[in-house]
């Protein structure tokens, strides 16, 4: 069962190819010409805050609604108006969804019972699902009896077991606490490395699709915002939108700029002057993106000063995430080394200095 | 640790509301119990004569048995007919996106909800009209509207806690949406379908206005019965067919209410 993922086909293959697809509920249009390409073996994240439509695109790929227009292909095979029984994709859900009256065991083995295999098969491949899975020793256990990382993992293998094309996850660590979501993230991390298998995760988690991804599409709005992998969309998004949602950038407002042609602009910001990287074309409306740990207490080469009263302190550990109040600019937050924190208190006037190579201009969407 | 001063007032007045509404409820109980264990001719507390001869009349007379009998026939096929109904009607309520599925919930109960004085005098009429009064099957369509209600209640609460994702889970791995349905939802709700079947089949048993309306000659239902028997002067026997009523009814519900606690876990 599991040959297909050998080394004939090539990494770069589009497994699953989403062809402008749509989605209407009534007036709303949940998914508006989403068009994504995930390849052999990697794992592609979709990120976005509630309403996005990532649950809905995962709907639509596993069967659960019809798209409104457009194509589905899962190995140039098109599955888009199959019944999810005959799509060959796996799933793993939020709130894990094992059966209640069936043992580890006879969960991690439904899906091998609809392709033909016999018993001992299944008690094998059950065998190793559980291993792979450090769940030796529990198959016959009930769900009830797990815990809930233990259950998370049942649901992995229940997924895993019959080498789906692609498995699908819905925020499957959404229902777990922190320190358990981290060790499952681990847990994926490994599985995904080990088996190579094809993931398309959702999550509104930003810090989890970093964990994770090979790639992340963020969504917005019913629309793929950005897509790209998790260091180049953190360094340099592409609008305004991905800058703040996924890079927790400060946006702030430019007075007047002048694109220059060779990748960069000049900003008017705040009352200060600033060369900086952009994205942006001629023509767009603009905001300058401004990291929080490109913010630093003392000058550099071009940097740009933003000052204002301290309004409000959260300690990180190592670090504080200190917020000002800028009479020309508004809230700016930093993340600063808790050891460049002296004399930083609620009220106290402080001055910032955005780090010219690190601030990009975006368009404003 | 200590509870707060309220917290303990509170308690004490649910106990003692709680004791007052069992003592109100099981005094009369307790008095019919005693009362049938008695060899008088008619009702008398105390009991002068204790016994179990209430009981002997009771076997002896073939009028009761018949009358069981009879309730028993209509009392199975209800509860058999509102599983039919059922649990078709719990698919299309929490697993349909039907435009009228709230309209169908509140429906579905309205038997129970309405007086049933009221309603028997309407099924009189519609029963005239279509010649079912005075008939048998006609005591079980009348039976049925009142006992398809108290399965959906008991039943629906289960299906509500059954995730949709289950059903969605099983189709992905392989299944069709009937497999989806039978292995695993139908599975999962069957215990509180036969706790509701259950409470359907004693509704049923206990069904006395109905077939006051509805019933005829040689359709004496137990309830009937008893109904005739009070109306004609106090036989104590009644004693000791209440009793075995109580005490019937009493294990069916025990037995329902441990079948939907077992499909709970």
């Amino acid at each position: 069962m599991s040959t297909a993922r050998g080394g004939s086909a090539s990494s770069a293959e589009a497994v699953l190819d989403i062809q402008a697809l749509s989605k209407v509920y009534g007036e709303t249009s949940a998914l508006a010409q989403v068009s994504l390409q995930v390849r052999q073996g990697e794992l592609l994240t979709l990120l976005g805050p509630s309403g996005s439509g990532k649950t809905t695109l995962l709907k639509v790929i596993a069967g659960f609604e019809a798209p409104t227009a457009g194509t589905v292909l899962l190995r140039g095979r098109d599955i888009s108006r199959l019944s999810p029984a005959r799509r060959g994709v796996g799933m793993v859900f939020q709130h894990y969804a094992l059966f209640p009256h069936m043992t580890v065991a006879q969960n991690v083995g439904y899906g091998l019972k609809f392709r033909g295999v016999g018993r001992a098969g299944r008690e094998r491949r059950v065998g190793e699902m559980l291993a792979l899975l450090r769940l030796d020793g529990l198959g016959g256990r009930y769900p009830r009896q797990l815990s809930g990382g233990q259950q998370q993992r049942v649901a992995l293998g229940r997924a895993l077991a019959y080498d789906p094309e692609v498995i699908l996850m819905d925020e499957p660590l959404g229902a777990l606490d922190r320190a358990l979501r981290l060790e499952m993230e681990e847990q994926i991390r490994a599985i995904h490395r080990e088996l190579g298998a094809t993931i398309v995760y959702v999550t509104h988690d930003q810090q989890e699709a970093l964990a994770l991804s090979d790639r992340i599409a963020i969504m917005r709005a019913g629309k793929v915002a950005s897509i790209g992998e998790p260091a180049q969309l953190y360094a340099r998004p592409a609008d305004s939108f991905v800058a703040g949602f996924f890079a927790n950038a400060n946006l702030l407002a430019v007075a007047e700029h002048e694109l220059l042609g060779d990748g960069s602009a000049r900003v008017c910001c705040g009352g200060g002057e600033l060369r900086c990287a952009t994205n942006a074309t001629a023509g767009d409306r603009v905001v300058l993106a401004v990291r929080r740990r490109s913010l630093r207490r003392s000058a550099s080469a071009g940097s740009l000063r933003i000052a204002g009263p301290v309004v409000e302190m959260l300690l990180f550990g190592d670090e504080q995430e200190i917020s000002i109040d800028s009479p020309a600019l508004g809230r700016v937050v930093a993340t600063i080394d808790q050891r460049d924190c002296a004399g930083v208190a609620l009220g106290v006037e402080l001055e910032l200095f955005a780090v010219a190579q690190e601030a990009l201009l975006v368009p404003l969407v | 640790m200590r509870h707060a001063p309220g917290d303990r007032f509170t308690g004490a007045l649910g106990a003692g509301v709680a004791a007052t509404t069992a003592f109100v409820l099981l005094v009369p109980a307790a008095l019919v119990v005693v009362l049938s264990f008695s060899n008088d001719r008619f009702f008398d507390f105390p009991p002068h004569a204790w016994g179990v001869g209430q009981y002997r009349r009771l076997f002896e007379d073939p009028r009761w048995g018949s009358a069981l009998w009879l309730s028993v026939k209509i009392a199975g096929p209800v509860a058999l007919l509102a599983a039919l109904v059922v649990v078709p009607t719990l698919f299309a309520i929490h697993r349909s996106r039907l435009p009228l599925r709230n309209a169908l919930q509140v429906g579905g109960i309205a038997g129970i909800i309405l007086p049933i004085s009221a309603y028997a005098v309407a099924m009189y009429g519609v029963y005239a009209q279509i010649g079912l009064l005075g008939t048998y099957w006609g005591l079980v369509l009348a039976n049925l509207t009142l006992a398809v209600p108290v399965m959906l209640l008991v039943t629906s609460a289960a299906m509500s806690r059954i995730p949709p994702e289950l059903e969605l889970a099983a189709m992905v791995a392989g299944a069709s949406r009937a497999q989806a349905w039978f292995a695993i939802t139908l599975r999962l709700l069957s215990p509180a379908i036969l706790a509701g079947a259950v409470l359907a089949f004693v509704t049923s048993l206990d069904e006395a206005v109905l077939v006051n309306f509805l019933g005829g000659p040689g359709l004496e239902t137990l309830p009937k019965a008893i109904l005739d028997s009070v109306r004609y002067g106090l036989e104590p026997v009644i004693a000791a067919i209440a009793t075995l009523l109580m005490v019937g009814t009493s294990l069916a519900m025990a037995l329902a209410a441990r079948l939907a606690r077992g499909g709970a876990s």
